[in-house]
């Protein structure tokens, strides 16, 4: 696992967001640091706000990223690392939802990091496309929205990838979501059932399903890109063919539908024996669900299910879903062809259940 | 309740086919169209229609929204321009029986791009604003001048996203050739109209350049796979060759698409081929025995899955609105805009129907030339009338939102644009081919739902792929 936590010392006394480089010739920037000692324990930078010393990381392996120096813990956070393909920005930790299976359950509290994130973002290496995820961001609608802009507008090749729970768009955020530079951002939102009884039962909250589908008709008045997202749990597993149906009457406009296995983190590694659907014993009703999905033109995707588990029709749509930095193989996929596609498992996903599933393709 | 409108058309002795401006559809028993006369629906009724999309409840801002954009997902917009039919030059070393561009002797002179030419079209490539282009080389028969391939090729390397089509009739390859056709965004179309006695009689008028010809295709198959190569049968509708026959011709090169053609009522053709307009029942009715016997195929021989092309095109139209670019088959249907194609003199012409008509002196539908641009008052008078959304048949047909609008072709056959729309082929061709497709859609014979599993390019085959209502 890539740690995106790192034990440091800083010379400054507040929190800063600054970009580490090892080539002093590279194209550089004011808010840079630069590479100026190099030792078994780790690298030390040098930039306007003064010295950083970081533990555990090469400078090599530092280059490039984007990070978040907070002195008083001592610690630095990589929030945009060069070397990836998925960075995610936590923008708060609170939430109006509370779903059984939370991988990252909320906090009460909120600290407001806007002004350092958006700094972050703005030293993003070209052509990055940004996550961001929380707790739930649009309870922040305002700095959220404010901050994409800017970004967006100060910098024409990043783009934004935002996780929301989709309580919060109202009628009148359509006309700001038209503004070209949301081209540029898409919404993760997920929806389990069609029953909204079941769908409120399973985010926690009365009236969410509801509260969703207006947001949902915003979102396709503002012509905004949403990917819509289902984990899968025991409750839902046979709802998904009729959710299927639903999709392809009333939600079109989506540009993917992910279909997404459970984590074992959070909630759902506390609640797994309940929650935790075996998909290898029972495909027939994601199967029907995806068939549903193909024939009326909608994108279906496979998260977090590792390819030589799923059935060969429908195997091409698991694709390689886990962020590298907490992704892992088993010993066995070492043989195996598919791995570049294949998802693997999660770093918390326990061994034993990993290493039964894996039958090298 | 508010009902959201529907155009009904007969499906089968116990049902009728149901659309909505959106395209969704389901099948409503007879029974049910007499509730919804009599004003007598059930609560089951209703769940049914608010579900599918044909009526919206009380308040619900996101059905009115998934409604309105499903209708807008059917309207095409054609984008900027990405996509030229190129005729290098319009000798040719074949004569086909039903050539549709009055084609120029081998040897005849003035018959091939100029310089200037070359020089304009060249420069309109330079003016491109996309990022990727497709160009399809036409003729005549392009390979006579790979210089001017070679040229075009060369300009195009800028775009990101490339592709070259081109048409040919394989009667002549050799090391120049090949060297061209071996750039992995370049693919080759040609013509196979079935067994070698057929494909002589029609096209080659000899054994030995079947023969050539053959081998030919043989050689470009086995050189690069059947993924490079495709190839389009030409069906004389007076003389239709073994329906067998023609699929194993194809089967037998590895080419599973077959765009079944009947004759073009064009050039040669329209001279030679006098009885065209009468044969259009004979035609439809071996389109559907061609269909069958694919589906029949297929079902037999799960390896392997050929398809009729443009029932593919309406199939997936009808349920994937907005998947296809194909310029075949869409509504509105502008021209002159997103393609154009550029003779061998250099005029512009907004199809290659339009080109042959213009070549064999029926109407000179050209919109301009490459030297001059073609953004002209010929072309916007064509594109005022591009759509069949007002038309008042198709106001009225269950098939409006899947179904197109084809200028030229009315042109073409009634010498104007304003026939009754049910009296045009394009339409009779269009209501037939939608009954056909809507047949098989709601077949309860598995391998019909098999195929067209399949040419719906779907993971699995579900058990029935239309709603239905009791
Ligand atoms: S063997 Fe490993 S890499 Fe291959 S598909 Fe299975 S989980 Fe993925
Ligand atoms: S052309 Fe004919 S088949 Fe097509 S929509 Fe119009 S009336 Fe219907």
């Amino acid at each position: 696992m890539i740690r995106l936590t790192l034990p440091a010392l800083a010379e400054a006394e507040r929190p800063f967001v600054t970009r580490l480089r090892i080539d002093p010739n590279a194209d550089t920037d004011i808010r840079d640091s630069l590479l100026v000692n190099e030792e078994a324990a780790g690298a030390s930078f040098s930039g306007a706000r003064g010295l950083i010393a970081i533990d555990g990381a090469t400078g090599r392996e530092l280059d490039g990223d984007v990070i978040l120096v907070q002195p008083a813990p001592g610690r630095v956070e990589r929030l945009l690392r060069a070397g990836s393909r998925t960075n995610s920005l936590l923008v708060t930790e609170r939430c109006d939802q509370l779903c059984v299976m939370c991988s990252q359950p909320p906090k009460k509290t909120h600290v407001d990091r806007f002004a350092l994130l958006e700094q972050a973002c703005l030293l993003a290496p070209p052509g990055m496309l940004i996550g961001i995820s929380g707790g739930e961001p649009t309870l922040y609608k305002e700095q959220l929205f404010d901050m994409v802009e800017r970004v967006l507008a100060a910098r024409d090749d990043l783009a934004f990838h935002i996780l929301t729970n989709a309580q919060h768009f109202t009628v009148e955020d359509a006309e700001r979501l038209r503004s070209p530079l949301y081209a540029r951002t898409s919404w993760g939102i997920p929806l389990y059932a069609t029953d909204a009884g079941l769908h409120d039962r399973i985010v926690g909250k009365a009236g969410a399903f509801d509260r969703l589908e207006r947001s949902l008709a915003t979102l396709i008045l503002a012509g905004a890109r949403v990917e819509l997202r289902t984990v899968l749990v025991s409750a839902n597993l046979h709802e998904l063919p009729a959710l299927a149906r639903y999709v392809a009457a009333r939600l079109r406009f989506v540009e993917a539908w992910s279909i997404m296995q459970l984590e074992h983190i959070g909630f759902a590694k506390g609640r797994w024996h309940a929650l935790h659907v075996d998909h290898r014993r029972d495909f027939a009703p994601i199967a029907a669900a995806l068939d549903q999905a193909s024939l009326h033109g909608i994108r279906a995707q496979l998260f977090n299910f590792p390819r030589c588990t799923v059935p060969p029709a429908y195997r091409s749509m698991a694709i390689a879903s886990i962020s590298d930095w907490k992704r892992k193989y088993m010993p066995g996929c070492a043989a195996c062809r598919e791995q570049g596609q294949c998802s693997g498992f999660f770093e918390w996903h326990p061994d034993a259940d990993a290493e039964a599933s894996v039958t090298p393709l | 309740m508010t009902f959201l409108p529907v155009r009904v058309r007969p499906l089968s002795d116990e049902a009728a086919l149901c659309v909505n401006d959106a395209g969704r559809f389901f099948a409503g028993s007879h029974g049910f169209v007499d509730r919804l006369l009599d004003e007598a629906l059930t609560p089951m009724d209703r769940q049914f229609l608010a579900r599918e999309g044909h009526a919206l409840e009380a308040d619900d801002p996101l059905g009115l929204a998934a409604h309105l954009h499903g209708v807008a997902e059917r309207l095409s917009r054609a984008g900027p321009l990405d996509y030229l039919i190129l005729v290098p030059t319009l000798r040719c070393n074949l004569s086909c029986s039903y050539c549709q561009v009055s084609r120029a002797g081998l040897a005849a002179p003035g018959f091939d791009w100029s310089e200037e030419t070359l020089a304009a079209v060249l420069a309109c490539l330079d003016a491109l604003s996309t990022d990727r282009i497709k160009i399809e080389f036409q003729g005549g028969e392009p390979t006579l001048r790979p210089d001017l391939l070679r040229a075009v090729i060369a300009r195009c390397e800028r775009f990101a996203e490339r592709q070259f089509v081109v048409c040919t009739n394989l009667q002549q390859i050799d090391d120049e050739i090949l060297a061209l056709f071996d750039r992995p965004d370049l693919f080759i179309s040609t013509s196979l109209d079935g067994d070698a006695t057929t494909h002589g009689r029609n096209r080659t008028g000899g054994p030995v350049r079947t023969d050539r010809f053959l081998a030919n295709l043989r050689t470009v198959v086995d050189r690069y796979g059947p993924g490079k190569v495709s190839a389009l049968p030409t069906i004389d509708a007076t003389a239709p060759p073994d329906i067998d026959t023609l699929i194993e011709a194809y089967a037998a090169h590895g080419l599973d698409s077959i765009f079944l053609r009947p004759i073009n009522f064009q050039g040669f053709a329209r001279k030679r081929h006098k009885d065209a307009r009468e044969q259009d029942l004979a035609w439809r009715a071996y389109y559907e025995r061609f269909v069958r016997a694919i589906i029949a195929r297929n079902w037999r021989d799960r390896g392997r899955v050929l398809e009729e092309t443009y029932l593919s095109i309406a199939l997936r139209r009808i349920f994937q609105p907005g998947r296809d670019r194909h310029v075949d088959l869409r509504n509105p249907n502008p021209m002159g805009l997103d393609y154009i194609v550029v003779d061998h003199d250099g005029m512009v012409y907004p199809t290659d129907e339009a080109r042959m008509l213009a070549r064999s002196g029926i109407i000179d539908l050209s919109i301009g030339d490459v030297r001059r641009g073609w953004d002209s008052e010929a072309r916007d008078q064509l594109n005022a009338h591009a759509t069949n959304q007002f038309d008042p048949a198709c106001q009225r047909c269950a098939y409006q939102p899947y179904c197109g609008r084809d200028l030229v072709d009315d042109i073409a056959r009634y010498g104007r644009i304003d026939m009754p729309r049910l009296e045009t082929e394009f339409c009779r061709r269009h209501l037939h081919l939608f009954d056909f497709v809507f047949a098989l859609i709601y077949s309860d014979d598995p391998a019909v739902i098999y195929s067209l599993s399949r040419w719906l390019r779907l993971p699995g085959t579900p058990a029935s792929l239309g709603a239905r209502l009791q």
